[in-house]
């Protein structure tokens, strides 16, 4: 839990709500068509679907934040460009809507789709 | 619209419609040579345009790098099918693909090329097409579309290219046309569609970048120079007569603005030369056979273009401005961009500075701050931000002002992240930050420095006045919503129905009289009228203290004051 003290009280941030915005973030991210499971037991990758932080693992500390993100990226595309995007968009996103530095995105492409070759 | 090309006559538009009809591999490549020549001379037009702080790198930048592997990778084969070099120059894009926009083109130059499969050349039908399968492809690589961005502009392109072929079109060269003007109209449509560019008041970055490709090949279709990143032939409305002042240097006295139509037709390479031994930042628009010429000229010199363009053509329209008066307006106004700040020496103790205001950003600009960040109270920056300020310094040794409690924690941050040697002289007000800056050496040992830095920070007391947006009683002064709250040292000290009252208030709080300097900065909200009534009554309670009234800039805080 992210938590801030001010005059008024205490102001907490779950982690939740963080995935919530990362996952926003990388939706709206070129290449990233959608977002896996960590646990590769659980097998089934989904387009990016109901459940806001499908694919997003969030460690909230006192002040820092590390997000863990599973994607699926397009087929096609440079994987490493488009990792790097969604690297830099999460930490924008999240850094602008919190007012607080985020330690480390880690991207983990944890497959591609493919929707035609060539 | 783009001017490109309409300066030609028809006749020798008819004669491209037929050269460009229907295209092969080798034409292809020369197109596409021609629009890497030309996104790269409007490159910094294209960075410019960045709205995010995101360290993607520069929109320009990366389009000119993914578009430079596709052209190696194109060059290197001999191929004569306009199926194999599309194919080239995709499987080059993806492979030096840099940034959003870099896999976005590339992806766009994946579609384009899949449809040419197995074609030797390419007919107008065909590149409609190969544009539709681009647009899809580019489409299907992200989840939630953000529209007003190069995917809507590869959108526009598409479906003119459609129309135009349903329209009878039936030369590449015509597609073209059709496309370059979609793609012009698309990018100034942009920012009705997202709104983060309407309040940066640019256009999409990405969609600019593409539109230059796209006027690249067409330029070169023309014949046209593509290396000409200053002067170039605008429409109209594209010169933006307030914009023009930006960085004026010696030399450059009048603004001379000349509305004409040229007797027959003009020679823009003659008439650029002619200009450029009057004056400097030359512009020239085209409208309808009319057309306006922008330039700077010294002083005494002011009439010298008018009286050559009188020699060209009719003169509609003169207007002319004394630049250096207008100058003298603006320094009131200019952004914290459009600040001089001083140039670093290499090795140096570089300080980067925040500040919310513009009139607190050139107190920080005279005391020689090397860096100046945007930020206060309600926009902190991001770490990335900070960190972006000094990784390019040619210094390792590097202090940071972070100037407000919120932002201390992402200075940090920043420091951290770097392999620089970053210090962060925790100040967390204004007052503090410039008190800092008074103990600051530019070659001085960086820990001494340092350590010096931070303990001057104490030597000041920081007043704020601002107005309370809830009603809330802490360390048992109450105030009401809609009042003025002073805070001393980032407590609330007081709280009243004035600003004066407030402010004479805070002052004796603070014990100002035992002090010796008092210094004023007014924010946004204030007129310097009202600034000097405030200063006045204060010199009447302290004459015995020096009080210094500087235009602070900042917003929400009427008055920051600093007691020492």
């Amino acid at each position: 839990m992210t938590s801030e003290t001010t005059n008024l009280g205490r102001i907490t941030i779950s982690p939740n709500a963080i995935a919530t915005i990362a996952a926003n973030a990388a939706s709206q991210s070129y290449g990233v068509v959608g977002m896996a499971s960590k646990n590769i037991v659980d097998g089934i990758s989904h387009v990016l679907t109901k459940d806001p932080h499908h694919g997003v693992e969030v460690k909230a500390s006192e002040d820092s934040i590390t997000i863990d993100m599973y994607v699926i990226v397009e087929y096609g595309t440079r994987i490493s460009s488009v990792a790097t995007s969604v690297a830099n968009a999460v930490r924008y996103k999240v850094e602008q809507s919190l007012g607080m530095p985020v330690r480390a995105v880690n991207v983990h492409v944890q497959g591609l789709r493919v929707t035609r070759t060539d | 619209m783009s001017k490109t090309g309409t300066d030609v006559d028809s006749r020798y538009r008819e004669t491209l419609q037929e050269r460009y009809r229907i295209i092969d591999g080798p034409t292809l490549k020369k197109m596409v040579v021609a629009s890497v020549d030309w996104l790269r001379t409007n490159q910094q037009i294209v960075n410019a345009l960045n709205v995010f702080p995101v360290p993607d790198g520069d929109t320009g930048t990366n389009m000119v790098l993914t578009m430079q592997s596709a052209m190696d990778e194109m060059n290197e084969k001999h191929e004569r099918s306009v199926s194999q070099v599309a194919h080239a120059i995709a499987h080059g894009a993806l492979m030096g693909a840099r940034g959003n926009s870099g896999v976005i083109l590339s992806q766009l130059w994946r579609g384009f090329s899949r449809t040419l499969d197995g074609h030797d050349r390419m007919d107008a039908a065909l590149m409609a097409e190969a544009l539709e399968e681009a647009r899809e492809t580019a489409y299907k690589g992200v989840v939630r579309p953000v529209e007003g961005t190069i995917l809507t502009v590869s959108k526009d392109i598409a479906r003119e290219a459609k129309a135009a072929v349903q329209n009878g079109a039936t030369s590449v060269f015509e597609i073209l046309e059709r496309i370059v003007d979609a793609a012009d109209t698309s990018v100034e449509h942009t920012p009705e569609l997202l709104p983060v560019l309407k309040e940066a008041g640019v256009v999409d970055s990405g969609g600019k970048g593409l539109f230059f490709i796209l006027e690249g090949m067409l330029r070169a279709a023309y014949q046209q120079p593509l290396d000409e990143p200053i002067i170039s032939v605008q429409p109209l409305s594209a010169i933006n007569l307030e914009g023009a002042t930006e960085a004026i240097e010696p030399g450059q006295d009048w603004e001379v603005i000349v509305d004409f139509h040229p007797e027959g037709s003009l020679d823009l390479q003659n008439f650029y030369n002619s200009l450029e031994e009057m004056g400097t930042s030359i512009q020239v628009g085209e409208g309808d056979g009319m057309f306006r010429m922008h330039i700077h000229v010294p002083d005494k010199s002011e009439y010298a273009p008018i009286d050559y363009i009188r020699g060209l053509g009719t003169i509609t329209n003169v207007a002319i401005e004394n630049l250096m008066i207008q100058l003298d307006g603006r320094t009131q106004q200019g952004g914290i961009q459009d600040l001089s700040l001083q140039p670093i020496e290499p090795g140096q103790n570089a300080v980067i500075a925040v500040a919310p205001g513009i009139g607190l950003a050139r107190v920080f600009a005279s005391l020689g701050v090397t860096g100046i960040i945007e930020g206060g109270q309600t926009m902190n920056p991001s770490t990335q931000e900070i960190l972006s300020s000094f990784e390019d310094l040619p210094t390792e040794k590097v202090i940071l002002l972070p100037n407000n409690k919120n932002i201390v924690l992402a200075a940090n941050q920043a420091a951290e992240l770097t392999v620089k040697e970053v210090f962060v002289v925790p100040s967390v007000s204004v007052p503090q930050g410039i008190a800092a800056m008074f103990a600051w050496e530019p070659s001085g040992e960086f820990k001494a420095v340092s350590t010096n830095m931070t303990a001057a920070i104490d030597e000041v007391q920081t007043a704020e006045i601002t107005t309370a947006t809830r009603s809330v009683e802490i360390d048992g002064v109450n105030c009401e919503a809609g009042q003025v709250i002073g805070l001393l040292n980032g407590k609330l000290a007081c709280s009243g129905d004035t600003l004066d009252q407030v402010m004479m208030e805070i002052l004796d709080i603070a014990d100002a009289k035992s002090r010796e300097l008092i210094t004023m900065y007014y924010g946004e909200d204030l007129s310097a009228m009202d600034a000097n009534q405030l200063s006045d009554h204060i010199r009447e309670q302290f004459s015995e203290l020096e009080l210094e009234v500087h235009e602070g800039g900042q917003p929400h805080y009427q008055l920051i004051l600093s007691i020492e």
